[in-house]
């Protein structure tokens, strides 16, 4: 191994060669520094390659022959060797990426890169206290030269400003050494013996030392210079500042920390989570994105600052976990930056020219999900980790207050992501630079890279190694493939799975794996209408159905969480594919992860920091009776709900399923809900009913039921757009599944799956159908349509089908579903919910009838004359739907009595009795195929009479109709269709006002709010920083003092 | 006497950090902190410094065996060597970018230089 310290020497001898170079040779100078940069990098990467193998000890560098503290030593461990790959890379890289700019300024510019990135390997190394100032001079020194790299004039003044507040934090730090060095004698960290946290001298010397590294931190509110640079200076320095930088200085603090002892780390977390918090939310005020990006770097370096706090608890985990934030964070961060080089305007709506280039989009959507820890990359377990023995320490508090944080974050950083998807490019598109392209694609791969490594060795199994997960991310590679050659192989993959895994399942895992994925399968037919190469759609979609996939096998609840996210992530990216879909998505996927953040919270509080939990597990806290099972129990069942858009959580649904395109509307609406029913049949099944402050919770969870199926129906006959009918009706019926879930009884499950599968049938059938008339008409409002029967007979048959099945009126499963249903809450003893579900159900009717009759009934419009039928691989799998349907409805024992027979093994009763084809239950029976007969003989009989008298009618010429005392104002209003339901509207009105909307919607509007109002402590005056610095350090110390004393 | 200096330092510090933080002119910004700069280094020496000692210089005057009980602690004097040094950096840098911003604005008051901000 070649030892460490020529790291430092490679770096100083390299800047001072290239002082000694003529003006001219450039060329050498550039050449000079990559070669001391790579070989920097190389002596890095070669020692955490030998210490993760265990080939190598960790080594203590002496200098000058003496031993410390008599001499500055140096230490290369692994956590080290790996924060210098990282900035040693990082700096290589940079250097590339900088290379017009380090040309055109000469061979000092070259020097000065070098000077920094030596600088900031020798602040890692060192374990000299004074040592760590002089490294952190020439880092201030570096970075006021490389500031000026920008083309951007206000760059100067950023620079200084910089320099003033460095200047504040150098007179902290040196007087804080040289006091400690008086104390103890010694300027050797590791000499440094831990120190309460009170009014002595030697705890004066150390907090100052402490404080001016936090503040080298860039702690918000204190940070105002450092945001100047992240915005003004080169996007190459930018990502060098942010990745290497803040990275460096963290661990520097991170040393001083360790032996400063536990009373000091309070105060770390406490810094951290200020700034975390802070800055995040000031961030949702941002529209420049390197301003944006500035914000969201403080706002992480301040997350590991709390996990730094943490380092008590953490334990052996220590380094896994802020190893994994900080590691990832630097790697994403250096990624948006350089990617922000290769984006002309300075809004955040310009980065839209990245949709140039598929593989910058993949970049793009990488660093975002690396920044806010989903999986499969390093941070998701370093969070999941985090979260687990913070609870198992009892300091919830931290982690509750670090995951509305995460959320904010997730906020500002998806809305970016939409903008960049949808909105039009106000810039020109510049043609993007290969060097530049290169270094987003290195940065990329290394996230990447981290993920599958910190998969591996971690005590969790390798999301990356999870077969389905790892299909998805082949069809990354298969992008070049026309969509029909990926659509073929994702039926085949979805198919083979399911196949694969049927011999494994239980009852109900087979039902919602047949719901899922060979549903998914039948869905994917309607995707071959599709031409072209489709960029773009098969990654995601292959996300969810992994996604699903694992939720369904996962044993533990480490793999029920993972398997959520990535279906949540895949699922966004599917609806934020949609025409007008930007702030659907958004809200999807705000609500999902702050449902995500409950479940993680509720595993967490469930394990008590033992791992891996199995699932079963919640069972026996529900049977021990501990205090925190219904906590648990409320926290999973928010997060589920926030997947089956219960009522209060269900903003998000219409917009997303109705903007979505003709084939995810099905797969998001009729396969997607159904993950959070999967998540409260497991609870539900291992927690039973739990009670918090005397209320049954379950009772609660009826309610919800209840509401929704009201308030969906409610809402869904007033829609003119008939995907958003059609999305509220989800919430409606979803509403009826919790219903018949939350009754704790067998027939309310019963019920319940068997709202799995025929929601899934005819909510997708539907879709498909009302997509399929959009993808002619090109429009979705019911009044612009009409007289469609004659044009679409197949799509008009689906819906026919369709809403028949729906309303659950014989002959029909529908009615299967309301037999159960009915027998259901006869069985139970909840009246007044009972009494709102039973009015849902001719609601219902009425915005059925109306989807069917303002479609394809009455007059044709002119400019529809000429409308074909929807296309073939549309009307497929609806005829399949059909087919099935039919079938079930005559033979509703394929699989209900299956399942019957398994839930009995849960609830230990039997309420139906199977004989031939008769169901008899404590009130009744039914025979599918007698009431199939009977129906089908009236059908026969009006038919016959109808056909018999048809000569008398009379046909109805166009525009001959009445307004029914109705005054029409516009002339769309002048049609029957609009507004169809008015005299319901007038009764039934205010039943649709916007609450729930405009609940929310306070809540981000006074967030935005604040943020816009508190970042004006930005003002732009470097004095004013220095003395937020100063007043900064010395609140920190009263508060912490007032703390102690 | 030792006390005298250091508090003369933090004296020094104190009217430096004063003047740095409300003259908006940036030259005087950088005097204060040169004024700063010099009080740290003087508590720094003063910290060092043991009565009735003499200088750390090994010679004739002072022998080997009788250092440690007789010079004053020579790391300080050390430290303070290497402060300065980089002090001298880094005022010549903030004097440079001075002389930069003066010719974006023709100006050289620091609240001029708000561009960037929120």
């Amino acid at each position: 191994m070649v030892s460490a310290i020529y790291i430092i020497a490679t770096g100083l001898g390299a800047g001072f060669l290239i002082g000694l170079l003529k003006d001219d040779r450039k060329g050498d100078a550039f050449f000079l520094a990559v070669a001391a940069l790579a070989a920097m990098a190389w002596i890095s990467v070669s020692w955490t390659l030998a210490l993760t193998a265990g080939v190598a000890e960790p080594q203590q560098i002496i200098t000058a022959g003496v031993q410390p503290p008599f001499a500055i030593n140096l230490r290369m461990g692994l956590a080290e060797a790996g924060l210098l790959s990282v900035i040693t890379l990082t700096g290589l890289v940079s250097a590339f990426y900088l290379r017009p700019a380090l040309m055109q300024l000469g061979r000092r510019a070259a020097a000065v890169l070098v000077i920094l990135v030596m600088a900031l390997s020798g602040l890692v190394l060192t374990r000299d206290v004074f040592n760590l100032f002089v490294f952190f001079e020439l880092i201030v020194i570096a970075t006021g030269g490389l500031v000026l790299l920008s083309n951007d004039k206000r760059a100067v003044a950023a620079g200084f400003k910089y320099l003033v507040v460095s200047q504040v934090i150098s007179v902290l730090l040196l007087i804080g050494i040289i006091f400690t060095y008086h104390a103890q004698g010694s300027l050797n960290i590791d000499d440094i013996p831990a120190q309460p946290m009170a009014f002595t001298g030697a705890g004066l010397a150390l907090f100052l030392v402490l404080i001016a590294l936090v503040v080298e931190l860039k702690p918000f509110p204190a940070n105002g210079w450092a945001l100047d640079i992240y915005e003004a200076a080169h996007p190459g320095f930018s990502a060098l500042f942010s990745a290497a930088s803040a990275t460096t200085a963290l661990y520097a603090a991170d040393k001083l920390f360790a032996v400063a002892g536990p009373d000091w780390l309070p105060l770390a977390t406490g810094l951290g989570l200020i700034s975390f918090l802070g800055s995040n939310i000031l961030a949702l005020a941002q529209r420049s994105d390197r301003r944006l990006l500035g914000y969201s770097s403080v706002g992480q370096i301040g997350l590991v600052l709390v996990v730094l706090g943490q380092r008590d608890i953490l334990g052996d985990a220590y380094l896994y976990v802020a190893g994994g934030i900080l590691i990832t964070h630097a790697i994403a961060k250096a990624g948006l930056f350089w990617l922000s080089g290769l984006v002309t305007g300075r809004d955040l709506a310009d980065w839209a020219v990245l949709r140039a280039n598929p593989v910058l989009v993949l970049a793009f959507a990488s660093f975002v999900a690396m920044l806010l820890g989903l999986p499969p990359f390093a941070g998701f377990y370093a969070k999941w980790d985090l979260a687990h023995t913070l609870v198992a320490a009892d300091r919830l508090p931290v982690l509750v207050l670090v995951l509305i944080g995460a959320l904010i974050e997730a906020g500002y950083l998806f809305r970016w992501f939409g903008m960049a998807m949808k909105r039009k490019s106000a810039v020109a598109f510049p043609g993007f630079a290969l060097d530049k392209v290169t270094a987003v694609i290195i940065a990329m791969v290394a996230g990447w890279g981290l993920g599958y490594i910190w998969g591996a060795a971690g005590a969790h199994p390798n999301l990356m190694l999870a077969t389905p997960l790892a299909f998805a991310l082949l069809f990354l590679v298969l992008e070049p493939l026309p969509a029909w050659a990926k659509n073929l192989l994702a039926i085949a993959g979805l198919l083979g799975w399911v196949a694969l895994r049927y011999p494994d399942y239980d009852p109900l895992q087979l039902v919602f794996a047949l719901v899922m994925l060979a549903g998914g399968a039948v869905i994917l037919l309607a995707s071959f209408h599709v031409r072209g190469r489709r960029l773009g759609f098969y990654p995601p979609a292959m996300l969810m159905y992994a996604g699903l996939a694992m939720l369904i096998d996962a044993q533990t609840s480490f793999q029920f969480f993972a398997a959520w996210e990535i279906l949540t992530l895949g699922s966004y990216f599917l609806i934020l594919r949609g025409q007008d879909s930007e702030p659907h998505a958004l809200s999807y996927i705000l609500f999902s992860l702050g449902g995500a953040f409950a479940i993680l919270a509720g595993f967490a509080l469930a394990a008590m920091g033992i791992q891996p939990f199995a699932l079963v597990n919640l069972a026996a806290i529900a049977e021990a009776g501990l205090a925190i099972a219904p906590w648990v129990f409320v926290l999973l069942a928010v997060g589920f709900m926030t997947k089956t858009a219960a009522i209060g959580l269900h903003i998000w649904l219409p917009g997303a399923h109705a903007e979505a395109e003709t084939d995810v509307s099905p797969m998001v609406s009729g396969i997607l809900l159904k993950a959070g029913l999967f998540g409260l049949w497991l609870l539900l099944i291992y927690m039973g009913r739990q009670t918090l402050w005397g209320v049954d919770l379950t009772h609660v969870l009826v309610w919800i039921g209840a509401l929704s199926a009201f308030l969906g129906a409610v809402l869904a006959i007033f829609q003119e757009d008939a995907k958003r009918l059609l999305a509220y009706s989800s919430i409606s019926q979803m509403g009826y599944a919790l219903f018949g879930l939350a009754l704790m009884n067998h027939l309310g499950w019963l019920l319940a799956l068997m709202f799995v599968i025929n929601h899934f049938v005819y909510k997708s059938m539907l879709f498909l159908a009302v997509g399929g008339v959009k993808e002619r008409t090109h429009t979705k409002l019911m009044y612009k349509m009409g007289g469609l029967i004659t044009l679409m007979p197949f799509t008009f048959i689906s819906v026919l089908v369709g809403i028949i099945a729906m309303s659950g009126v014989p002959p029909l499963s529908g009615f299967g579903g309301r037999w159960v249903f009915y027998n259901a809450i006869m069985a139970s003893d909840l009246r007044l919910p009972m009494v709102l579900i039973f009015i849902t159900g001719p609601i219902g009717f009425l915005y059925l009838f109306r989807l069917i009759h303002t479609i394809f009934l009455g007059q044709l419009k002119d400019e529809h004359r000429k409308l074909r039928e929807a296309p073939f691989w549309i009307v497929l799998p609806q005829m399949l739907f059909v087919a099935f349907l039919i079938a079930f409805a005559v033979l509703p024992g394929m699989m209900l009595r299956r399942v019957d027979a398994y839930i009995a093994t849960i609830t230990g009763d039997q309420a139906l009795t199977w004989s031939g084809r008769v169901i008899t239950s404590e009130f009744g029976y039914w025979n599918p195929i007698a009431i199939a007969a009977v129906i089908g003989a009236i059908f026969v009989l009006v038919l016959a009479l109808l056909l018999a008298i048809n000569h008398n009618a009379t046909r109805v010429k166009q525009f001959n109709i009445v307004f029914s005392a109705e005054r029409p104002y516009k002339p769309q209003t002048t049609h029957f269709a609009w507004n169809f339901f008015a005299p319901y509207r007038k009764a039934l009105g205010f039943l649709e006002s916007p609450v729930v909307t405009t609940f929310w919607g306070a809540l981000t509007d006074s967030l935005h709010a604040s943020a816009d109002f508190a970042r004006r402590i930005y003002t732009g005056n470097g004095q004013t920083y220095a003395l937020q610095v100063v007043a900064f350090v010395v609140a920190v110390y009263l508060i912490a003092m007032g703390g102690v004393s | 006497m030792y006390l005298v200096a250091m508090a003369a330092g933090f004296l020094l510090i104190l009217m430096g950090l004063y003047g740095a933080l409300t003259h908006r002119n940036i030259l005087r910004m950088i005097v204060g902190f040169t004024l700063a700069d010099s009080g740290v280094h003087l508590v720094l020496v003063a910290v060092g410094y043991l009565p009735g000692r003499t200088a750390p210089i090994l010679d004739s005057a002072v022998p080997l065996d009788e250092a440690a009980q007789r010079i004053i602690d020579p790391v300080p004097q050390a430290l303070v060597l290497t402060a300065i040094v980089i002090g001298l950096g880094i005022t010549a840098l903030m004097l440079a970018y001075a002389y930069r911003l003066f010719r974006t604005r023709k100006s050289l008051d620091i609240a001029e230089f708000t561009e960037l901000k929120w």
